[in-house]
């Protein structure tokens, strides 16, 4: 029976099976988990190649260390929190300018169109997109990371704590900062 | 003094994320009723939220599973050496922000450990040296003869002569008009 046939099967299921060396259950977790660790990942690096290289080692690692994880924390916490220390060592040593967007908001739109969906569904208009791509560029990859894991993932203060390693205070202050410059930068277009 | 509205709009990001405590997100609730600004600020935040969310989905399009696992797969096959290994995981562990402190620390019992022996005899890592004699005086008393006294238990005689005569250890004490020292 394949793994993908069992329904609903947890991730501390799938875990334990990943430990007692069945590839396939791990298969099954990156089937679940790589579009989110790749949005997070997408988030703080700003580019879709280096975060697409990055997402895979951040799953290379997850199984290299899956003997010892004992399930003190959900699966999701521990892989989102490997992706994210690979993002800042990624950004760390890539000498590129990590603040610099390669990517278009018209790539994005031709990607969109490409697999069919309506581009920019929930953004007003293209000019919100520019201003808001713009402002995310200024912020550093710490606002960037909680911004994206609470905008996009809805992980709560207490998740996103213990994926960077900080206080809930220090996750509920960087998310205001990060909100209050994202405001400003769209100005009158909210 | 902070004004209500600046202390109520820290906390509306964390309203929309129900994040607050009950009689928090009452109390801004409330503001917010009688406050068109606060209220205002509500509505640009929850604009703002689903514009970020729109754009990251946008942007994180087009995935494919297959190829993504099929490369994770091959890593996994592939063995690295170990000191990839433990590079990787040094560089990983101990990147600038950690060592900013860690520096200064190891530094800090680096130096703990050498002083170790002014305050510990014989705990230090410096070599302990105990065949060095501190000389406290010399005192020829006017004769050929130095007196070293190294503690106030232990003194040292040294008898000193001129002459080859005069080297012969069963000799007599020499004379006091024999003052070369």
């Amino acid at each position: 029976m394949s793994i993908r046939a069992a329904v609903e099967l947890s991730d501390w299921e799938l875990v334990q099976r990943c430990q007692a060396g069945e590839i396939e259950a791990f298969q099954e977790l990156v089937a679940r988990y790589h579009h989110k660790v790749f949005v997070v990942i997408l988030g703080i690096l700003n580019h879709r190649e280096d975060a697409q290289e990055v997402a895979q080692e951040t799953f290379f690692r997850a199984y290299k260390k899956i003997r010892g994880f004992r399930g003190g924390s959900a699966f999701y916490t521990w892989l989102y929190r490997i992706a994210v220390n690979l993002s800042i060592d990624f950004q760390r040593r890539q000498k590129r300018n990590p603040m610099e967007f390669r990517e278009s908001l018209d790539d994005v739109a031709e990607r969109q169109e490409e697999s069919g969906r309506d581009p920019f569904q929930n953004l007003q208009d293209k000019e919100i997109g520019k201003r808001l791509l713009a402002a995310i560029k200024e912020l550093t990859p710490d606002h960037r990371a909680v911004i994206v894991m609470r905008a996009v993932e809805g992980l709560s203060y207490k998740d996103i704590s213990r994926i960077l390693g900080c206080s809930e205070g220090t996750v509920m202050s960087r998310l205001h900062y990060a909100r209050k410059k994202l405001q400003e930068k769209l100005g009158p277009f909210l | 003094m902070k004004t209500q509205c600046e202390e109520i709009e820290k906390l509306i990001g964390a309203f929309l994320d129900q994040e607050l405590s009950q009689f928090e997100a009452e109390r801004v609730q409330s503001h917010m009723q009688g406050c068109p600004v606060c209220s205002k600020e509500k509505e640009e935040l929850e604009h703002l939220h689903g514009s970020l969310k729109g754009l990251f989905e946008a942007r994180a399009s087009g995935l494919a599973f297959e190829p993504f696992w099929r490369e994770v797969h091959r890593r996994i096959s592939e063995q690295k050496p170990w000191y990839v290994d433990l590079w990787d995981g040094f560089r990983l562990n101990f990147h600038s922000p950690r060592l900013t402190w860690t520096i200064p620390v190891v530094i800090a019992v680096l130096l703990a450990v050498l002083s170790l022996e002014q305050f510990v005899p014989g705990w230090g890592l410096m070599p302990h040296r105990n065949n060095v004699a501190a000389v406290e005086s010399i005192d020829s008393h006017g004769l050929n003869v130095a007196v070293l006294r190294e503690s106030k238990t232990k003194t040292t005689v040294i008898w000193l002569f001129q002459s080859q005569e005069g080297e012969d250890e069963s000799s007599e004490e020499p004379s006091s008009s024999d003052n070369t020292f």
